[in-house]
């Protein structure tokens, strides 16, 4: 059509109207070629693992699983089903308060790590640390506070503000790379003067927008299955995450960098001072969260999961910690058991997924885990048989307020 | 801050709405490109910002001076105002380094003895010394931040080969970024002054908002003010079309630094990083990922400040025009990085002689042209070597009438076919052995480099399927480029080719970008 024609046809009567119709339906039908294409893109060039994450506000100001949330992760190596108890943990049943007599607790608390992303719950972390210290003689239940995306600040406000109540005998509390950059971000601690202090009173990045969207059963289709909007939401997180990084390391060099010296750049001396500023902050975290544990006369662990350099080589992420950290916190750490059992042909990390734990690697992990806490004296008043037999109390009903916050 | 960089998006974020506000008023608009390209350029360090007020300060008398035009002493004072106002802010904001001021203080005081010595002069000789005011200042600068140590540790080495050992002052010093970038647009923007190509206003505003216009300050392109002088005295015309053309000219940049420069650049550090004992088709793909990067990177920053400085209505000039498609050294340096290429041509080469004085001269000056352009790229023998490599097979080629052969025998023929794609293969391969001289920074690593080039052993499978991944879609494009004659080609075409293809660049960025961002290399020269 000519442009004097449709000149001519928008002044007609009616023409205006049915040009806006033509501009909007135009528009709608580039949208749907934009959502068609781009999920054609991604799987045929980039297939991405769709793993959403159910996470939700919670009373005590850090994000926790949404109870009774029911999920899939898909990922190019494996398809998981999770599901969150009442309370927020990745369990088939709730847990009351109160252990059951002769059965010791075990709080684990981590990232999607430990939480299980990307193994069945059978082989998680915890089932399989219960089993294996089960079979050590040992009448235990083990709890997953984890939560994907938690750093070390996170696991220790969840502890203080909501799994102490389980009275658990022993805290495991995880530490990766990761955790570095988390606690930085989430700001619900400072150092001041070397000092560790509170600040931020919460961290809930994103939660009121997704919670917003979950309503809509249109977004949780979209979200359970398009790999372009798994890969859209992945590389946003992963630049707001970054953004927040610097804009925050551009604070600290402006007070506390030190001045060029010698022969170094200045940008690898900015670069140490910035990542000696966030292993302080989050070796002070752990020595504190060390510290509240104690006081309440249970036993802490921090568990060490190493960074995959290759299929056949890691690198140990606790020892970037301070001193006090390294001399006075018990460690757990599958290292040694990583590397004595690392073969070409044997994934102890998912390789395209989000890099998880196989089961296998699950598997490694929670052996030495067992292997340490076997000799706890927490653990060694709980003998076998007492609490074998405790039945889930998925109805409890002080259990089923808890995640309100009663 | 990097282009490619979360800190960068909010920046502009910030920055582009107040420049809506204020583009329609040239004075208000101008003064919030000096504050935003300050605040752009500061966000490396501050202190680098007084480097940039003392080569703005001198060039805009300099270039009035030496233009001819009366310099008076309201601009000697706007001058030295402006210099004391970015030294005082850069050192309030970093609170340190207070004695900085007294080296600024000093310098300013000589400018004003030595501008006591032009007024003095006949009014014949005083253009050519404020031509030598801006030519000291800015050399100088270069000189003492770039290359002090390089001078001082080659002349210590050179007399310890003779015996004679002499203590060495290197200094700690700190190459500010983009400093051989801006130094050579304000001396570029002198001399044309003083040539009476160009004509300098009285607007220190003006002139200070383009010599650290944020999109090309650190790498250029390094533009001559009879372009883009005229464009910061007037209002930009900018709507949305534009503004989409310049995006769009941006992704395409991003695509080439963060999805192929920073992608293939692992599979040359794996190499270049410790050469001895690789294999001759590890050190092969090595080199292709290099000559790949470097040429992405930037390549890819060029065409991001382009679409940048589109994006606010401004138009820079190319500056890479498909490089790898030359067929002799001469036209690849037609080609790559053309605003340095057509620089050290207008203010070296033609100065020396150029080709007007006879075959031997004009050899002569074409090797001094490309040993100085082999040395602007970095205080370093290796560098230098570079240079002079490229000087010699441009004479070469000369010597043996390669460029007259090609232009006589076009390749509308199959001979002509095989005569362009021979010499085309021939130039590639010099080129690479080029960046062998440019990669390596010590003579016994060119050495093994250039040895295990020679040998047949390994086959990196990995390395050059990456590589291939990374390329041949590049290639495709830049095929069609140079057959359609159209260089953005997310701008041209119908509407759905263009959507379509703008989609999936921005959609490999998202997917393929390399989760280690880098800096860009031309950021260190």
């Amino acid at each position: 059509m000519s442009v004097d024609a449709r000149l001519d046809q928008r002044s007609k009567p009616g023409g205006r109207t049915r040009a806006l119709v033509l501009r909007f339906l135009q528009a709608c039908g580039l949208l749907a070629f934009t959502l068609v294409f781009g999920e054609a893109f991604v799987r045929i060039l980039c297939p991405q693992p769709v793993m959403p994450r159910y996470v939700t506000g919670t009373d005590w100001g850090v994000r926790g699983n949404i109870p009774h949330a029911r999920y899939w992760h898909y990922t190019p190596e494996v398809s998981v089903e999770y599901r969150i108890n009442g309370q927020g943990m990745r369990a088939d049943h709730d847990y009351p308060l109160r252990k059951p007599a002769g059965t010791c607790r075990i709080a684990v608390f981590g990232d999607s790590l430990l939480m299980g992303y990307e193994v069945d719950l059978r082989d998680d972390f915890t089932t399989r640390l219960e089993e294996l210290l089960r079979a050590r003689g040992r009448s235990v239940e083990v709890l997953n506070f984890a939560v994907s995306g938690f750093g070390t600040a996170e696991m220790l406000r969840t502890y203080e503000a909501f799994a102490r109540r389980f009275d658990p005998d022993v805290v495991l509390f995880s530490w990766h790379v990761t955790d570095m950059e988390d606690n930085v971000r989430s700001a619900l601690y400072r150092l001041r003067n070397g000092k560790l202090e509170q600040a931020n009173p919460d961290y809930l990045p994103g939660v009121e927008t997704q919670d917003f969207l979950l309503k809509f059963a249109a977004y949780r289709l979209v979200a359970d299955h398009s790999q372009l909007y798994a890969l859209l939401r992945e590389r946003s997180g992963l630049f707001t995450k970054r953004l927040a990084v610097q804009l925050r390391q551009a604070r600290v060099s402006a007070g506390t960098a030190p001045a060029p010296s010698g022969d170094e750049d200045e940008e690898d001396v900015l670069h140490a001072a910035h990542l000696q500023a966030n292993l302080d902050l989050s070796s002070a975290i752990i020595e504190h969260a060390a510290q509240v544990v104690a006081a309440d006369g249970r036993e802490f662990y921090l568990v060490e999961i190493p960074l995959r350099v290759s299929r056949v080589e890691f690198r140990s992420t606790v020892d970037v910690l301070s001193p006090a950290v390294l001399a006075d916190i018990r460690i757990i750490s599958p290292l040694a058991a990583f590397e004595r059992a690392a073969r070409p042909d044997l994934k102890i990390y998912y390789e395209r997924g989000e890099g998880h734990l196989t089961p296998a690697g699950v598997k490694l992990l929670a052996n030495a885990a067992a292997t340490t806490l076997a000799e706890s004296p927490r653990l060694s008043a709980c003998t076998a048989g007492a609490a074998a037999a405790a039945p889930p109390l998925s109805a409890n009903p002080s259990s089923r307020s808890l995640f309100a916050g009663d | 801050m990097l282009f490619n960089s979360g800190i960068f998006a909010l920046f502009f974020a910030t920055f582009f709405p107040a420049y809506l506000l204020v583009r329609r008023n040239i004075f208000w608009r101008n003064i919030l490109l000096i504050v935003s390209s300050y605040a752009f350029y500061g966000w490396w360090d501050a202190r680098f910002l007084i480097l940039v007020a003392v080569s703005t300060s001198v060039d805009y008398l300099a270039a009035l001076g030496a233009s001819g035009k009366p310099v008076r002493q309201v601009d000697g004072l706007k001058s030295a105002a402006y210099l004391a106002a970015v030294t005082a802010g850069s050192l309030l904001f970093t609170g340190r380094d207070w004695w900085l001021a007294a080296p600024v203080a000093a310098g300013t005081l000589a400018a004003a003895g030595w501008v006591r010595v032009i007024r003095r002069a006949t009014p014949a000789r005083q253009p050519r010394l404020w031509l030598y005011l801006s030519l000291g200042t800015n050399l100088g600068i270069l000189a003492f931040f770039k290359y002090f140590n390089f001078f001082v540790g080659s002349l210590t080495a050179a007399l310890d080969s003779i015996g004679v050992s002499i203590h060495s002052p290197t200094l700690s010093i700190i190459l500010p970024v983009g400093l051989s970038f801006y130094t050579f647009q304000a001396i570029s923007r002198t001399v044309d002054s003083y040539r009476r190509q160009f004509e300098p206003q009285y607007s220190i505003v003006n002139y200070a908002a383009y010599h650290a216009f944020f999109p090309q300050l650190v790498a250029g392109p390094i533009e001559r003010a009879q372009r883009l002088m005229p464009q910061f005295e007037s209002v930009r015309p900018l709507d949305l079309k534009t503004f989409g053309s310049g995006a769009l000219l941006f992704v395409w940049g991003l695509y080439q630094k963060v999805v192929i420069a920073d992608n293939v650049a692992p599979i040359a550090d794996a190499v270049f990083s410790a050469p001895a004992g690789q294999s001759a088709a590890a050190t092969c793909a090595a080199l292709l990922a290099f000559a790949l990067q470097i040429y992405c990177d930037f390549s890819g920053y060029s065409n991001m400040a382009r679409g940048l400085a589109r994006c606010l209505g401004f138009e820079l000039r190319i500056n890479f025009n498909l490089p790898y498609f030359a067929r002799t050294p001469s036209e690849f340096w037609q080609r790559w990085h053309i605003s340095l290429s057509t620089w050290l041509r207008d203010y070296l080469y033609i100065p020396l002689g150029g080709n007007r004085k006879g075959r031997s001269r004009m050899y002569g000056n074409l090797m001094i042209t490309m040993l100085l352009g082999g040395l602007w790229h970095g205080a370093a023998w290796n560098f230098v070597v570079w240079g002079g490599f490229h000087g010699a097979i441009q004479v070469l080629y000369r010597v043996l009438g390669i460029d007259a052969l090609l232009e006589r025998r076009p390749p509308a023929t199959v001979g002509g076919i095989v005569l362009h794609l021979a010499a085309w293969s021939v130039t590639m391969t010099l080129v690479l052995i080029g960046w062998v001289f440019f990669v390596t920074h010590t003579l016994p690593d060119t050495v093994t480099v250039l040895g295990n080039l020679l040998g047949t052993s390994g086959y990196p499978h990995d390395a050059f399927a990456t590589l291939a991944a990374y390329a041949a879609p590049l290639a495709l494009v830049e095929m069609y480029q140079r057959a359609s004659g159209r260089l953005e080609i997310l701008n041209t075409g119908p509407f759905l080719l263009r959507y379509t293809a703008a989609l999936s660049v921005l959609l490999a960025i998202i997917a393929f970008s390399a989760r280690s961002g880098r800096q860009f290399i031309y950021f260190d020269f």
